[in-house]
C-alpha cells in the first residue's frame, strides 16, 4: 500500500487532532446528541453547550454525520419545509 | 396530526390500541417526513434516485425506526421533545443502512502494515506544489519516520483501523464490524492508536506543528 499525498495529509491531521485526555465515546455522545441538536438547531454554539460532545465530534466522523443530519431535520422541521413531505 | 406533550406521546404509545395505533402512525408519519428530508436534501449520494424510489426508501425505514424506538420507550430520559429522541434513532438507523450498502463490499484485507507504506518524496507531490530542494529532503525523512512509526508503533489491527478510517474514509461503524467488534470499542482503539502514534513521533522531536508547517500546502 502506497500513500498519496491526500493520505499523507489525513494522517497528520489524524494526529495533529488526537488528543491525550480521556476523550468521551461514541455511546456518551449519543446519548447526548438529541438535547444537543435541539439547541444547535436553534443557533446554539455546540461549543458553548457541551465541549466535550464537540471534541468528540471532531474526531469522530460517524457521530459527527448523525449529528448533522438531525440538526439538518430539526431546523427544516422548525422552519416549516417538512409541512408538505409526505 | 395531533401534538403532543412527552408524557402524551409515553401514554398513547403504551395505552390501550385504541389510543396506541393513532399514536403509533402519527409517529410513523414524522419520522418518514424526516427521512424522506433528509434522503432527498442532504444526500449528494442519492441524486441518481428518483423521488418514488427516495419515498419507498423512507417509508421502510420509518417503518423499523418506530419498531426501534418502541423497543427503546424506556431509555428516554425527557431530555429533549420525544420526537427529537425517535428521529435521532431514525436518522441512526437511516445512515446505518446506507453505510452497509455503499460498504457492502469493502475488505479490511490487504490492509497491513507490511511493505512500503510511503512513496518517496519525489512521488507524493505534484509538480505544481513542488517543494524547494531542502524541504524536499526535509519531507522525505519525515515520511520515512512516519512509515516506520506507523509500523513500529501500532498493533496490526491498529494500523489496519487507523488505514481505513482515517486514510481510506470508511466509516467506524463498517470497520468495527469487520474488525468483529463494535463502534464504541473502535473509537476506543483509534484514539489509542492515534495518540500512540503522536507520542513516537514526538519522542524522535516531530511535534505535529512541525509536521503541519512542514506539509502545508
Ligand atoms: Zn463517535
Amino acid at each position: 500500500m502506497s500513500l498519496h499525498e491526500g493520505e499523507l495529509h489525513k494522517l497528520i491531521d489524524c494526529i495533529v487532532t488526537s488528543h491525550y485526555d480521556d476523550c468521551l465515546d461514541c455511546e456518551t455522545c449519543a446519548r447526548e446528541l438529541d438535547c444537543l441538536a435541539e439547541r444547535v438547531a436553534m443557533g446554539a454554539k455546540i461549543n458553548d453547550l457541551l465541549p466535550e460532545v464537540a471534541t468528540h465530534l471532531c474526531c469522530c466522523r460517524d457521530c459527527f454525520e448523525e449529528f448533522e443530519a438531525l440538526v439538518a431535520i430539526l431546523r427544516a422541521e422548525n422552519s416549516g419545509q417538512l409541512d408538505g413531505i409526505g | 396530526m395531533i401534538d403532543r406533550t412527552n408524557e402524551q406521546w409515553l401514554a398513547d404509545l403504551t395505552g390501550k390500541p385504541d389510543v396506541q395505533a393513532p399514536a403509533l402512525e402519527d409517529l410513523r408519519y414524522r419520522l418518514q417526513r424526516g427521512i424522506f428530508y433528509y434522503l432527498s436534501r442532504e444526500r449528494s449520494d442519492l441524486t441518481h434516485l428518483s423521488g418514488q424510489e427516495l419515498g419507498q426508501m423512507a417509508e421502510d425505514l420509518a417503518q423499523d425506526a418506530t419498531l426501534r424506538v418502541m423497543d427503546n420507550l424506556d431509555s428516554f430520559r425527557g431530555d429533549s421533545r420525544f420526537t427529537t429522541w425517535a428521529t435521532k434513532i431514525a436518522v441512526r438507523l437511516a445512515i446505518s443502512d446506507l453505510r452497509r450498502s455503499r460498504y457492502k463490499d469493502f475488505s479490511l484485507d490487504g490492509l497491513t502494515a507490511e511493505g512500503e507504506v510511503l512513496p518517496s518524496a519525489g512521488d507524493t507531490f505534484p509538480t505544481h506544489t513542488a517543494p524547494t530542494p531542502e524541504n524536499a529532503t526535509e519531507r522525505a525523512d519525515v515520511m520515512m519516520k512516519i512509515e516506520r512509526a506507523l509500523r513500529e508503533a501500532l498493533t496490526e489491527r491498529q494500523y489496519q483501523a487507523l488505514s481505513a478510517v482515517a486514510l481510506q474514509d470508511v466509516p467506524l461503524e463498517i470497520v468495527a464490524e469487520r474488525l468483529g467488534t463494535n463502534r464504541n470499542a473502535l473509537y476506543k482503539l483509534l484514539h489509542d492508536a492515534r495518540r500512540k502514534l503522536r507520542q513516537h513521533l514526538e519522542a524522535q522531536g516531530l511535534s505535529t506543528d512541525y509536521m503541519l508547517k512542514l506539509f502545508e500546502e
